[in-house]
């Protein structure tokens, strides 16, 4: 039996290659011009693949904008400084600091308000890595306010990487403002 | 039964591996030797039957733009062609090889097309000039949108016959960009020969890092357009989306596993970026990759069972590779500088990578055990950064940038050969190359 159907469907795919053959043998001449042997327009090597009938590709649908707002590109007004970093670094320096014990006062005092921390990087180095290196630094400033008797609720991090320079130049000056956490009351 | 289509499918695979040794041809061009003798082809005009009589130059012109993207032949000009190909010599008249040969044609090709109704048809042939036989021949179909893609696909055959690696055209390279004014970045795709450059995103916020699934249906891709990001897939034909990772703060697609079934991406938890595998059907997570240092863009080999990323642990970012499921990993950048933004050749043999040097960042490609380290892209003038390597590992996309000025390149992997692929776009970046066509 295990014969038999092997049998059945070797008939059967072989006589789909003649059919395809056939199919792409209208013009018999094609293989009377070339060399003994030479694949022509029959080649059984075209049969896997040629005639090639690709689905139609529909256009590219290009998703709706959504409504304003939620874009999140433009920079948000903040009654705080930004907290600024070194090259490559997440440390919080002194000045960085003085700010976040302004923020924590103020945290304190509201303690409604809600607080997002944005961290970004200069131009500098991949996307990637600099989305990373962004959230190592929002979650470096929620740390320390944290250490200074915010309640971790209030806080939130979002890193932007490199995608959201507050200095749009491409010079030291404008990568020191750049490589920077940003603090939004939500 | 299984065993019965077990042994039919064995039947199709003897009858086509019966045959590559008589198609082998005469003419052979080595791809492996640099600066090597270049194939003198004619393309021919293309007979056209009803249809758009544009196409008798417009097809030799597609196959031709195509053919001289790849070093490998030497193109001679229509006007120097004398033989005027007919419909006849679809039906039995040979071509005048000798006329052919004196205008130091090694190859020839020719064509014939028809349009009905929607439907488009081609033949194209391949023909030795100098033995005078048919080496290659197709017959395609499609809509009369598909011409391109038809045209691409007879020039991979064609590169395959000559050199036995299958061509990349038809194959396209996605990428981010800033959209007019705006601030934010959408996802752009364009034909890897510079053509169809079209707009995927259009939500005004910042979408990036796409990576290609195997199958080249699906881009992953990390959007902020809810104010947080989250990856999702986007089906690039219909534009139909789904979620893919939401837990974590920052999300770093890097690459899928070569089934599919899994999207790596960095993921950082508490401020602190790993290496996670997500399943695609179903959102279930594994850590690969761990450590207290950042660890970002992971790229899979093409046999699935390494990856390699970024890890800044030994206080600067670097490039390791780990044995999925197996303890211990391994540097394979010199530990100096800044290194990021690995891309596994899918042939395997190299990783490629952004490198620090002299204050500027270049490509550079190294094997995957660390030894054999080659500059492949750098510029005195800017930066050369994230690469991606094509589906024959033969050519990288990268990123060039100088100051505000941005554009994408291609660049032969031993760095011999370069031309800009997009340019005039705000902040180009994060190219991806998609998988063969």
């Amino acid at each position: 039996m295990k014969g038999t159907s092997f049998w059945k469907w070797a008939v059967l795919a072989l006589s789909v290659a003649a059919l395809v053959a056939v199919g792409c043998a209208k013009k018999q001449t094609v293989k009377a011009e070339g060399a003994p042997g030479a694949p022509g327009v029959t080649e059984p090597g075209a049969v896997s693949e040629a005639p090639v009938k690709e689905a139609p590709a529909p256009p590219v649908v290009v998703a709706p904008a959504p409504p304003p707002g939620v874009a999140a590109t433009e920079e948000a007004k903040s009654m705080f400084d930004d907290v600024r970093f070194d090259f490559d670094k997440s440390e919080v320096k002194e000045d960085g600091r003085k700010t976040c014990r302004v923020v924590a006062d103020y945290l304190k005092k509201n303690p409604k308000a809600k607080m997002l921390i944005e961290g970004h990087c200069d131009e500098r180095g991949t996307a990637e890595y600099n989305i990373a290196l962004g959230e190592r630094r929002a979650t470096a400033v929620m740390t320390y306010l944290v250490s200074l008797g915010v309640p971790k609720t209030a806080l939130s991090t979002v890193s932007f990487g490199k995608e959201k320079p507050l200095d749009p130049n491409h010079d030291e000056g404008a990568w020191a403002k750049n490589r920077r956490a940003h603090f939004v009351l939500k | 039964m299984k065993r019965s289509i077990g042994a039919t499918a064995g039947v199709f695979l003897l009858a086509l591996s019966l045959f590559p040794s008589t198609a082998f041809p005469v003419l052979y061009i080595d791809i492996n030797a640099p600066g090597g003798k270049r194939m003198p082809i004619a393309v021919a005009d293309v007979v056209v039957g009803p249809g758009d009589p544009s196409l008798s130059r417009g097809i030799p012109k597609i196959l031709s733009d195509d053919l001289a993207l790849t070093d490998l032949f030497d193109l001679i000009p229509p006007t120097a062609h004398m033989e005027t190909v007919t419909a006849a010599h679809f039906s039995g008249k040979p071509l005048s090889f000798p006329g052919w040969k004196m205008i130091g044609a090694e190859a020839v090709v020719i064509g014939t097309v028809e349009t009905r109704g929607d439907r488009l048809s081609i033949e194209m042939r391949l023909y030795d000039a100098t033995q005078g036989t048919l080496l290659l021949g197709k017959r395609y179909s499609g809509a009369p949108g598909q011409l391109r893609s038809i045209v691409h696909r007879f020039a991979n055959e064609i590169v395959y016959t000559f050199t036995g690696v299958r061509g990349v055209f038809g194959t396209e390279i996605a990428f981010t960009a800033r959209s007019g004014k705006s601030k934010g970045k959408e996802l752009y795709i364009v034909g890897m020969d510079g053509q169809d450059l079209r707009k995927v995103t259009d939500n005004r916020s910042f979408n990036l890092f796409p990576r290609w699934s195997p199958d080249g249906q699906w881009l992953a891709y990390t959007s902020f357009r809810t104010g947080m990001p989250i990856v999702y897939l986007r089906n690039v034909l219909t534009g139909a989306e789904k979620e893919v990772i939401r837990f974590g703060g920052s999300k770093t697609p890097g690459g899928f596993s070569p089934d599919g079934v899994w999207l790596y991406a960095g993921v950082s938890q508490a401020g602190n970026s790993d290496i996670y595998r997500v399943r695609v059907v179903g959102g279930a997570s594994e850590k690969i990759a761990e450590g207290w240092g950042l660890e970002v863009s992971p790229s899979p080999s093409p046999d699935g069972r390494r990856i390699a990323f970024v890890s800044d642990r030994g206080g600067s970012p670097q490039i390791y590779v780990k044995t999925i499921g197996i303890a211990g990993e391994t540097r394979i950048s010199d530990g100096t500088g800044y290194a990021t933004s690995p891309s596994w050749s899918p042939a395997g043999d190299r990783i490629a990578y952004t490198a620090r040097s002299g204050g500027r960042f270049i490509v550079t490609t190294v094997a995957p055990d660390g030894s054999g380290s080659r500059e492949v892209a750098s510029a005195t003038d800017g930066d050369c950064e994230d690469p991606s390597f094509s589906p024959d590992g033969r050519s990288l996309v990268y990123t060039y940038r100088k100051k505000g000025y941005s554009a994408l390149k291609i660049i032969s992997s031993d760095g011999r050969r370069q031309r800009t692929l997009v340019s005039g776009l705000g902040d180009a970046g994060s190219p991806a190359w998609s998988p063969g066509r």
